[in-house]
């Protein structure tokens, strides 16, 4: 079990910067989830802890240890590939083993490792088969074995969801945080599913363009983003975004009459950037109502999901297409006039030019 | 093939196989050819209408191996009565074997030499144009290498050269630095022959194997040099064999180096087994029983790994 610290690290492949000035702690059990689109420079961060990518500058401690200069062999670190990486010409028996003969462990040492990895993951009867006869599930369970035997200071896993079926996801998901619960061990987790990091994580370390962008846990991430990036990336349907006109206590939207009203010392704070500003609302935020109320702007439905468990309507005001959560059932067709309303305390103010969020912490 | 078949597939299918039975006709029949003249004796082998129903005999063989000169007289009854029945065969053909004349020993032919040169030669050379052709297709898919594209055109470019026209440099440098009629000689030659087609093969192989497999082992605590032994060696095993046959064929038929940089001492069976056509009329048989035998170990070889070779040609395209 470790800390792991990435002090001002930098990555190039030839002219292209693909990690930048990467500042981030990584506590003594924690679970860590790299989220980002691809190409963020997330899977290069992962890789560049565990030693499989060198870095251009910068330094990476594990355990206080700087361990940037060293094999990937000598960081006692284990990894998940999203292909999973099970040698075909193995069982999967001889495929937990593999690393620890690396290290010479004798062989009663070796069985005992492998039978209790193989019945925390539930695959001991699948022992002495190949791993080509193994559905997605039990491959991945076995890959995590085989990264887990060894007990090493710290678990790396690069999107190992990503080949899974959705509903197989899901199950493994809830494996991987028992296990992390049961284990305590030190975990980093790469994904571009923003709803698989905000499930697993403690902290969500979000990339964009090899810069990082934020880091926290999954609720401070959703209701305190710190840019328009973060804001857009995290939550499910994406933050509603809108150019608005600020004059005194009104938000007006770009082709909208009737603007919506804040309390005036939210704007007031905002009067002093002198800049353009961008709105941004998460679909809760967004309240539609089936009669005039007074606040409240009229608007069309134009779409309609039906989720079950809640509806997605798409509403039409002036130019803007908003997307808003309501209980199932509220709106019955496309086409039809709602009076739509704000919940103020949730709203976001966006810079136009640097994208950075400017009521901070709301 | 599952699924509904029209009667035009069927057709489609028929003809098919018509097909191959007729091209399996023309290529089996050169070998079957070989074969039965391998065992008739002489005077049947270049009859015409050709003689396809005979007695099969061993003498081909027994000439193939031993020394024989033209009978002058015929062997009186004692000396024929004497002589083992495998030389009777040769006295019935027309010719008598050559014995030493002190010990009374059979002198041999030299083709057992000829054919163990030849297995020397081509084993070794295939096994080294194997090796270093996995390494460094190796080398070439998994590192970043400057001009990567260049160098590998420049290893395919030395195939764009047919071989024979650097023959007499070849020989001439050879002759230089000893190389000449020595089994290394042609082991070195052989193996440059077949490296750059080693090299291309064996990277596509590579190529396949995904490159997690070694990374895995790597943080697992394993060296490059030990993740390339236990999990990419294992994987391109396959490739190897395919890679293999082709190179023994290619280094086991050659004719014209072996003709021109041996002699006698590293001679192979190739440029050994014409020259023994004789004086006088050409006795087809021992040719036929010397390229026989000859087959054999290319036949042996490529079915041993055949599995291999089978999925090996497919390319990885059904990988998993």
């Amino acid at each position: 079990m470790a800390q792991i610290k990435m002090i001002n690290v930098q990555k190039f492949f030839g002219q292209n910067q693909v990690l930048q000035d990467l500042n981030l702690t990584i506590e003594d059990g924690e679970f860590v989830v790299f989220v980002g689109q691809s190409g963020g420079g997330k899977t290069t961060a992962l890789r560049a802890i565990a030693g499989l990518e060198t870095i251009t500058s910068g330094k990476i401690l594990i355990d206080g240890v700087e361990v940037q200069d060293r094999k990937a062999a000598d960081r006692d670190i284990a990894f998940v590939f999203q292909s999973f990486s099970l040698y075909p010409h193995m069982t999967v028996r001889e495929n937990i083993t593999f690393p620890l003969r690396a290290v010479r462990m004798d062989k009663t040492a070796r069985d005992k490792a492998v039978n209790e990895t193989a019945e925390i993951l539930q695959i001991t009867e699948h022992l002495d088969r190949k791993p080509s006869s193994l559905s997605g599930g039990d491959m991945q369970r076995v890959a995590i074995g085989r990264a887990l035997v060894r007990r090493p200071q710290a678990l790396l896993m690069d999107e190992p969801l990503g080949v899974l079926d959705s509903k197989l996801r899901e199950q493994m998901r809830s494996e991987l945080k028992r296990l992390h619960i049961a284990r305590g061990s030190t975990s980093v987790y790469v994904t571009h599913d923003q709803i698989e990091a905000m499930s697993l994580a403690d902290q969500m370390v979000i990339l964009h363009d090899g810069v990082l962008q934020q880091v926290g846990a999954p609720d401070d991430v959703y209701l305190k983003p710190k840019n328009l990036f973060v804001a857009k990336f995290v939550g499910s349907p994406v933050m509603n975004v809108a150019d608005v006109q600020i004059n005194g206590s009104e938000v007006t939207m770009k082709g909208v009459d009737t603007g919506f009203t804040f309390d005036e010392s939210t704007l007031a704070s905002l009067a002093k950037y002198d800049t353009e500003i961008t709105l941004g609302l998460r679909p809760e935020a967004i309240l539609l109502s089936q009669a005039r109320t007074k606040g409240y702007t009229q608007a069309v439905t134009t779409n309609i999901e039906p989720l079950g468990s809640h509806d997605i309507v798409d509403v039409r005001l002036g130019d803007t297409v908003l997307r808003v959560r309501t209980e199932s059932g509220f709106v019955s067709g496309e086409g039809q006039p709602v009076w739509v309303g704000l919940d103020t305390t949730q709203a976001h103010f966006f810079d136009k030019k640097t994208e950075l969020n400017l009521r901070g912490a709301a | 093939m599952a699924g509904v078949r029209t009667s035009r597939e069927k057709w489609g299918n028929r003809i098919a196989i018509a097909t191959v039975f007729v091209a399996l006709i023309i290529m089996l029949t050169p070998i079957y050819w070989i074969t039965a003249t391998a065992f008739k004796p002489r005077n049947l082998a270049t009859t015409i209408p050709p003689t396809v129903v005979f007695t099969p005999e061993v003498s081909p063989f027994v000439k193939l191996f031993t020394k024989r000169s033209q009978l002058r007289d015929q062997p009186t009854q004692k000396e024929y009565d004497a002589a083992p029945w495998w030389e009777q065969m040769v006295f019935d053909g027309g010719e008598k074997v050559v014995r030493n004349r002190k010990t009374g020993e059979v002198r041999p032919s030299g083709y057992a030499d000829r054919f163990k040169n030849s297995l020397i030669i081509a084993i070794t050379s295939t096994l080294l144009a194997v090796s270093m052709g996995t390494l460094t297709a190796y080398g070439f898919s998994r590192f970043k290498v400057r001009g990567e594209d260049d160098w590998m055109f420049f290893i395919l470019s030395t195939r764009m050269l047919p071989p024979v026209v650097v023959a007499i440099p070849m020989f001439l440098m050879y002759r230089v630095v000893g190389l000449n009629d020595t089994h290394l000689g042609l082991i070195i030659l052989y193996t440059a022959f077949n490296l750059s087609f080693a090299v291309w093969i064996m990277k596509g192989f590579i190529d396949e194997i995904p490159k997690e497999y070694e990374e895995a082992a790597l943080v697992d605590g394993y060296t490059r040099m030990q993740a390339f032994f236990k999990v990419v060696l294992p994987e391109a095993l396959t490739g190897m064999a395919a890679t293999a046959v082709f190179c023994f064929i290619t280094a086991w038929n050659e004719y014209a180096f072996a003709l021109i940089m041996t002699t006698r001492k590293a001679q192979t069976s190739p440029p050994f087994i014409p020259s023994q056509i004789g004086s006088g009329l050409p006795d087809w048989t021992v040719i036929a029983a010397g390229t026989f035998l000859f087959l054999i170990p290319v036949a042996v070889f490529t079915f041993l790994l055949r599995n291999h070779l089978l999925r090996g040609m497919s390319f990885g395209a059904i990988r998993k």
